[in-house]
């Protein structure tokens, strides 16, 4: 009998420790895993599976790109490791910032600095304000924040960020996102870790309370559930836990050693990977102590997921290079990792593609026997499952987010075109726009779904001109060789269609989506510490 | 303590996952011919079929349209045995990727050819299975299936089988056949047949007489073994309920000694032989004709009273004159050899297996062997 799920949001909650038996259990996973792989390696570098060389060579690149992947998240999964936990020590002195820029509504800073005011571990909380708008000096004031009035600085917000360093003299800062709602308690549960002096920053999970809102909003938040639980914890093991956006706390000595949070579309990467490479040590601790909002809607997503491609190449393209002396090799190894992620948008793109160039040109790209491929594959794929469920265990609220996560799937899927232009834009250095990740739901259809609605509609046209052909042109002889292939290959290709579809689906929705504020339903005298 | 007995079942349930995982993969998932790839063979097979009931059924057939004679020839094993005419076939080199060779070839000819031949060799990986896909698609097309099915022994993973370590597999290859050793395969083999459904015409160990070619020959086996062997495979198939085969013995007629290999009649449907010429491509061959690679030996085939398939026709056309041979060959065929009822042309246009170089045997591009053989025909 399993006990009853327990799924508050306004409750402070941490991942599960790791045990030495859980440590036994993923190491047989992680061996079957790279057998499983090896043998899937054995069987496909075969000379008998080229039809075309140049093709084969790329299907070869697309596919072993996910596998490596694969493999990097597995052997990230190794060294999960969670901290001890460290009580704050008395006496410090803590700033928060958060932000605020303009068409940012007034009624959600009303929430986040009340909850910031409400943390106990003495603070001072600052409004980094460039909205130039007294309604905003007005709210802060009220919750007891100090309003800093800056103006006309670079980047999101670390130019802000740094412009208030200089005014201030507490030694640590906790850097809030707005949309954010911080627990009282979240100083208390950050600071000890800063007793170790090499410890320059610590991230906590982030995690959210209006998936409610839409598809878009849980299939984003389901993106992030494992990332803020296992990976990160993994990634603190290796000593290379990032940071990432909110909810981050630096030692501000720091921050001031590589001359400020770093400026970018990426800006927690950059400064996490300066740090790094300075020794600075970071603790990621897989705690709920804040909620924020993700985005409701197809377009913001989008735009988020845009911004982050753009900015995570840019970090392999300029800040891996220069930092990379600095860098340990597992760091290396992270970073590198990290920063060629959304290369996927490529792989995807590819991977799309080589159905369409059998439909049309009549070229396979490798002599596999399908059935073959499944048997080889699918040991790769059970296990990949059999991990992706079993470090479930370490999700910082695994009751309300374990899961298939089959909408946060096909967003990703969905969102192939996003990464493709911010790799492409990566590539020849252009700029894209600052673009803040919206923070409420807008109207109408994303023009990010345009290739999607193509790649739909592709598919249908082509499948209506090979049943046409099938029923007149292709000859006899050829007819009765390729049933199985041609619907191979349409099934193949059919799997893909419908996880688009799906982003289309989510688009659609948030086209509808009622104005809300879920800030306005959060009571902050809920919210459990004990 | 609800807690502790679930977190107990999911720990035990993870190890023994882990356990299974490793197990399937070391050990089961190592065989390339196990049940799941069963299950794809037959959603291929289910795939084709589905396709033809729902939107092929709403084209005109032309091919199979055009052998529609032929059904009662096919559809029916004793009149497939002794038929009342020379029925003609094919092997093609192209079949893998398409029969349009095949089709204009015919429409050059303006005659259909019924048989559709293939090669297939004895062995673990997914293409030495029954060719089922192929079949099924001669089939549609109006044909029979013709396979030359070769014992060759070397392409098993021993180990997987539980198979002694063997140097060279071929040594006395065929008495471990008889041993049993290769039950499993020739078994699922029988199965597939069977589902199949349709006659097919099987020429297992061929030129099982000459003692340079195949490692089935006399080299590594005594005839006895043969006929052992060939008796054990078609009573297996008889055991499994497979009664859709047609067994062709073929020795090779330049080698005298065959008769020693003949399995008995019970065990055998058709005697087949090969007839081509080489012409002057190599040192050992000479212009040969029809009568003298075929005609000569017509009688001592003759003499085991069941009927003739020549199963591979052809002729190069280094060394003399190609039409004239074909025109030759074909001309009043029926009467100058009454037992003969099939000849299936051999058109490969890449053949490497016999010289270093490729040789071309395929008619589609000599028009004039095209008309020959034509004209020839209509003497029949």
């Amino acid at each position: 009998m399993l006990k009853k799920k327990d799924k508050d949001f306004w409750k402070y909650r941490e991942a599960r420790g790791v045990t030495n038996f859980d440590r036994f259990i993923y190491l047989v996973l992680f061996v079957a895993g790279v057998l499983s792989i090896i043998r899937f390696a054995d069987w496909w570098f075969r000379a008998e599976h080229i039809e075309s060389l140049p093709l084969f060579i790329l299907l070869s690149l697309i596919t072993w790109y996910g596998i490596t992947r694969i493999f990097l998240i597995w052997l990230n999964y190794l060294r999960v490791k969670k901290p001890e936990f460290v009580p704050a020590e008395k006496g410090l002195k803590v700033a928060i910032f958060t932000t605020s820029s303009p068409g940012e509504p007034l009624s959600m800073f009303d929430k986040t600095l009340e909850a910031c005011a409400n943390i106990t571990y003495p603070h001072t909380t600052y409004l980094l304000d460039d909205t130039q708008d007294p309604a905003f000096k007005k709210i802060a004031e009220k919750h007891g924040a100090v309003w800093l009035n800056l103006v006309g600085l670079p980047g999101a917000k670390a130019g802000k960020v740094n412009a208030a360093l200089k005014m201030i003299d507490e030694d640590f800062v906790l850097i809030m996102d707005p949309d954010h709602i911080p627990f009282p308690n979240f100083l208390d549960k950050v600071l000890g870790y800063f007793k170790d002096e090499k410890v320059g920053f610590v991230q906590v999970a982030q995690t959210y309370y209006n998936q409610y809102r839409s598809f878009t909003a849980k299939g984003a938040a389901e993106q992030t559930y494992t990332f803020y639980g296992p990976t990160l914890m993994g990634l603190f093991g290796y000593g290379s836990s990032v940071a990432i956006g909110a909810n981050c706390t630096f030692r501000k000595k720091a921050l001031e050693s590589i001359g400020g949070h770093g400026i970018g579309l990426a800006e927690d990467l950059i400064t996490s990977i300066r740090l790094h490479a300075k020794g600075w040590k970071s603790v990621f601790t897989p705690i709920v102590v804040s909620r924020g909002l993700v985005p409701e809607d197809f377009g913001s997503f989008c735009k988020q997921q845009l911004k982050w491609s753009r900015g995570v190449f840019e970090v392999l393209f300029t800040e891996i290079p220069q930092n990379f002396k600095g860098l340990n090799f597992w760091q290396r190894v992270s970073y590198l990792s990290i920063s060629t992620y959304y290369l996927v948008g490529l792989t995807s793109f590819l991977y799309f593609t080589i159905p369409f160039l059998y439909f049309w040109l009549g070229v396979l790209p490798a002599n596999m026997n399908f059935g073959e491929f499944i048997i080889k594959g699918a040991p790769i794929v059970i296990i990949a499952i059999a991990i992706y469920l079993f470090v479930q265990r370490w999700l910082s609220h695994p009751d309300a987010e374990r899961g298939f996560h089959w909408r946060g799937m096909i967003l990703k899927t969905a969102t192939w075109p996003v990464f493709l232009l911010g790799s492409l834009l990566s590539l020849v250095n252009a700029d894209i726009p600052y673009i803040p990740t919206a923070k409420k739901a807008v109207k109408g259809l994303s023009p990010y779904t345009r290739p999607l609605i193509l790649h739909v509609v592709l598919f249908v046209l082509t499948l209506a001109w090979v049943i046409y052909q099938r029923l007149t042109t292709v000859s006899e002889g050829v007819l009765v060789l390729t049933s199985d292939q041609i619907w191979g290959m349409f099934a193949f290709a059919g799997v893909s269609v419908i996880l688009v579809a799906g982003g289309i689906f989510a688009a659609y929705e948030s086209k509808n989506l009622p104005e809300d504020e879920p800030w306005q339903k959060v009571d902050l005298k809920k919210i459990k510490t004990g | 303590m609800k807690r502790t007995v679930y977190r107990f079942a999911f720990t035990t349930g993870a190890i023994i996952t882990g356990i299974i995982l490793i197990l399937v993969f070391t050990f089961l998932g190592k065989k390339s011919t196990g049940p799941l790839e069963d299950v794809f063979t037959q959603v291929g097979s289910a795939v084709t079929d589905l396709e033809n009931s729902i939107l092929l059924s709403n084209r005109e057939p032309v091919r199979s349209k055009a052998l529609n004679w032929f059904d009662k020839y096919r559809n029916n094993k004793k009149l497939m045995n002794h038929p009342d005419t020379v029925l003609l076939g094919i092997y093609d080199n192209h079949y893998k990727k398409s029969f349009d060779h095949i089709l204009s070839l015919e429409k050059s000819f303006q005659f259909n050819l019924p048989f559709i031949q293939l090669y297939t060799a004895w062995g673990d990986k997914p293409e030495q299975r029954f060719p089922v896909k192929y079949a099924k698609a001669i089939y549609n097309l109006g044909s029979t299936p013709f396979i030359t099915w070769e014992p060759w022994l070397n392409d098993f993973d021993r180990e997987e089988h539980n198979l002694p370590h063997k140097e060279d597999p071929n040594k006395n290859g065929l008495k471990d056949v008889t041993n049993g050793d290769y039950d499993y395969y020739i078994n699922q083999w029988a199965q597939d047949v069977k589902d199949f459904g349709k006659l097919v015409f099987i020429r297992l160990g061929h030129e099982m007489n000459d003692p340079y070619r195949y490692p089935w020959g006399p080299q590594n086996n005594k005839p006895q073994d043969f006929i052992n062997f060939w008796r054990y495979v078609v009573t297996k198939f008889k055991e499994q309920g497979v009664t859709n085969a047609v067994w062709v013995w073929s020795p090779h007629p330049a080698y005298l000694l065959y008769s020693e290999y003949y399995p008995g009649n019970e065990y055998v449907d058709w005697v087949g032989v090969g007839a081509l010429n080489y012409g002057t491509v190599a040192l050992w061959s000479k212009w040969w004709s029809f009568s003298e690679i075929f005609g000569d030996y017509y009688d001592w085939l003759a003499s085991f009273k069941k009927p003739i398939i020549i199963t591979e026709f052809g002729s190069l056309a280094v060394g003399g004159e190609r039409d004239k041979w074909y025109s030759n060959a074909l001309s009043n065929l029926p009467e100058k050899y009454p037992d003969l009822k099939a000849v299936i042309f051999y058109n490969n246009d890449n053949d490497n297996t016999t010289l270093s170089k490729s040789l071309v045997w395929s008619l589609n591009n000599d028009t004039l062997s095209i008309q020959a053989v034509k004209k020839a025909i209509k003497t029949w």
